[in-house]
Order: C-alpha cells, then sequence, then structure tokens
C-alpha cells in the first residue's frame, strides 16, 4: 500500500486529536494489556487507512468514532469464543458487589470499575455508553452507531442512571 | 445531555497508558497486514494442494475405477470449498466506515448464512466422493469379501460419515440459531 503525504497528513492530525479517544475505547474494549496495545495498534493502522478514503460525507470526528468501534467489534467479536458471555447490567450489578469497594473513591479504581463493567456489557450499550462517556449527543451517538436517536436517548437515560447507582453503593459499602 | 455528568469527567480525566506509534510503524504493520493475508491465502492453498495430492496419490496408485472415481470428485469438492470459502473471505472485507450497527449486523449475517448453508458449500461437495470412495473400497474386487460383510462394510463407514457430517451441521445449525437471536435483538435494539 502507498501511502499519500496528505493521508499521512490527515493521520497525524487524527492521531493528535483523537488518541485518547482511541486509547480509552481500547481501554473499555480489552482488559489483557498487551492484547489491548495490538488493539490499539489496530484501530491507529485502520485510521490511517480509512482517512485514504474519507470524504467528507460524514464529520471526521464521526468518522474516526465508526473505524474505532467498528475495530473494537471485531476485536470483542474475535475474543467472545474464549471469553464469558455479555451481560446485562443487572449481572454487572452482581460482579460490582462482589468486589472489595472499601477503596474505590480513589479515580484510578473507580476509573478501572468503570471499564470493567463496561466490559461486560454486551452490544449495543457497550458502544453507546462509551460514547456518552466521551461527550457525545444522542444524535452524534446515533450517527456513529447506527441505532435511532430515540433508542439512543432511552438507553443512555437507563444506562447512565445504572452506572451513577452502582457507584454509589460502591462508596456507600 | 448538557449536563455534565461527574462519570463522563471522570472518563476523560483518565490517565493514558504509555503509547507511540510513529507514521513509520503505521505504514509497516499496515504493509503486514496486506503480507499476513497473502501469507494465510497461501496457507490455505498449500492445505488445498496437499489434500489433493494426498488424494491424487491414492487415484494413481489404485487400479479401481470406482476407487479413483471416488477420489476424483472428492478432490473436486475439496477445489469447490476452496473457491466458496475464497469468496466466503472476499465477502467478508467490509466498509470499516460505516455506521457501528451495520458493520457488526453484515458480519453476524454473513457468518449465520455461511453456518446456515454449510451443507450446500461444505457437505455436499464432499458427500458424492465420499459415497463413491466407500463403495468403491467396500466392493472392490481386489478385496476377498463375502457380500454380506462388504455391505455391512459400506453401510458402516457411509454411516460414520453421515455421522460426522450431521454434527458438523448439527453444531452449525445451533451457531446459526444463536447468531439469528443476536441478528434480531440487534435491530430491535436500533429501533
Amino acid at each position: 500500500m502507498r501511502a499519500s503525504l496528505e493521508q499521512d497528513a490527515r493521520y497525524a492530525a487524527a492521531a493528535a486529536e483523537f488518541g485518547g479517544v482511541l486509547q480509552r475505547l481500547a481501554r473499555a474494549t480489552e482488559a489483557d494489556r498487551e492484547r489491548r496495545r495490538d488493539l490499539l495498534q489496530e484501530m491507529h493502522v485502520a485510521v490511517w487507512r480509512s482517512l485514504a478514503a474519507f470524504d467528507g460525507r460524514c464529520s471526521l470526528r464521526t468518522w474516526i468514532y465508526r473505524i474505532a468501534h467498528n475495530v473494537a467489534a471485531s476485536h470483542v467479536d474475535k475474543q467472545r469464543r474464549v471469553n464469558r458471555p455479555w451481560a446485562g447490567l443487572e449481572s454487572v450489578e452482581q460482579l460490582a458487589s462482589a468486589q472489595n469497594v472499601a477503596a474505590e473513591v480513589e479515580d484510578n479504581e473507580a476509573i478501572e470499575r468503570l471499564h470493567r463493567i463496561i466490559r461486560r456489557l454486551g452490544p449495543p450499550d457497550r458502544q453507546i455508553i462509551t460514547l456518552y462517556l466521551e461527550g457525545l449527543d444522542a444524535a452524534e451517538i446515533a450517527e456513529v452507531t447506527g441505532v435511532s436517536p430515540g433508542a439512543v436517548a432511552t438507553r443512555v437515560s437507563r444506562l447512565k442512571a445504572e452506572l451513577a447507582r452502582l457507584f454509589r453503593e460502591a462508596q456507600n459499602v | 445531555m448538557s449536563d455534565r455528568d461527574p462519570l463522563q469527567t471522570l472518563w476523560t480525566a483518565q490517565e493514558q497508558e504509555p503509547f507511540d506509534m510513529s507514521l513509520t510503524d503505521i505504514h509497516e504493520r499496515a504493509a503486514r497486514f496486506q503480507s499476513r493475508i497473502r501469507q494465510r491465502n497461501l496457507v490455505e492453498y498449500a492445505t488445498g494442494g496437499i489434500v489433493i495430492f494426498a488424494f491424487g496419490a491414492i487415484a494413481l496408485e489404485t487400479p479401481d475405477v470406482g476407487v479413483r472415481i471416488g477420489v476424483a470428485l472428492i478432490i473436486l469438492g475439496v477445489l469447490y470449498i476452496h473457491w466458496r470459502l475464497a469468496t466466503l473471505a472476499g465477502a467478508a472485507a467490509k466498509d470499516p466506515s460505516v455506521a457501528w450497527a451495520e458493520f457488526h449486523r453484515a458480519e453476524l449475517v454473513r457468518q449465520r448464512d455461511a453456518m446456515r448453508s454449510v451443507w450446500a458449500w461444505y457437505l455436499a461437495p464432499l458427500s458424492p466422493g465420499a459415497i463413491v470412495y466407500i463403495a468403491a473400497c467396500a466392493f472392490a474386487p481386489s478385496v476377498d469379501l463375502p457380500f454380506a460383510a462388504r455391505l455391512a462394510f459400506a453401510l458402516l463407514g457411509a454411516a460414520w460419515v453421515a455421522g460426522v457430517f450431521f454434527g458438523v451441521a448439527w453444531l452449525n445449525r445451533r451457531r446459526a440459531e444463536k447468531l439469528d437471536a443476536e441478528i434480531a435483538a440487534l435491530d430491535h435494539a436500533r429501533e
């Protein structure tokens, strides 16, 4: 594959702007550090490759989120044959309450806890909640995921209420 | 969703792990990806070649016409399966810039269809060769056995092959049903 300078420049700008997004998504997708690093590299390569065909039919932000989420989805699809099945928030709650949560008020532990919960979620909840946490609104999430804006709004409302409750309970234990 | 959720703040402020990937790394990895695809194709062709060579050797060695026909049909079946696998792998090249649900659904449908049609593209092409081969081996003139023993050998062989084929089909059908449920759940979630 021959790289154009324009493609490289677009990628460099996209990596600078969305590198953190890709990293957070990789962490929410894969718990194992080595596999996570591979996934993140795969995301960067996919972004670079895709930018050769970027035609502006959607915003660059939507484009990058789509590429990243589709790479993550393929990764999950490959991994799920050996991993545990997905869970709804009800069973995630059991997982959470079984943890020693006394010290989880610390940000690092709280964020790791959040990642653990997200990794256990099935589609499309995992995609929707990570996009919500990145600060996208319902219309933007709908554009990235292909889920209707109404369904996104309903799911976001339910997911954030459940997450907030799980965190409140964890802090009260 | 205009109010900033504390979880959003926590999320976007999380510490980043050290990560550095230069443009050279990107180019190299993209090139490795292309070469991995070429290697995978080569391995698939080599595997097919070995099967064809092994069966071809049997066909050349044996004087029995029935066995030769059976082997030739198995080789044709293997060639057909390889062609179908190549077609299915080609269909797997999806556009990663489409919305996630479309991307995910296309992959689920592709897997489901491949599993649901395993009879058509995997088992059926091997069946004629397997049947002719077993029958030819059982009734080969060079084998000195009474008719009942030949018949029992042929039936047992056919039953064994049928058992394996039904097992493969049953496992694929169960997996296709699970994928169907996932597709339905995805469609429901999108609305």
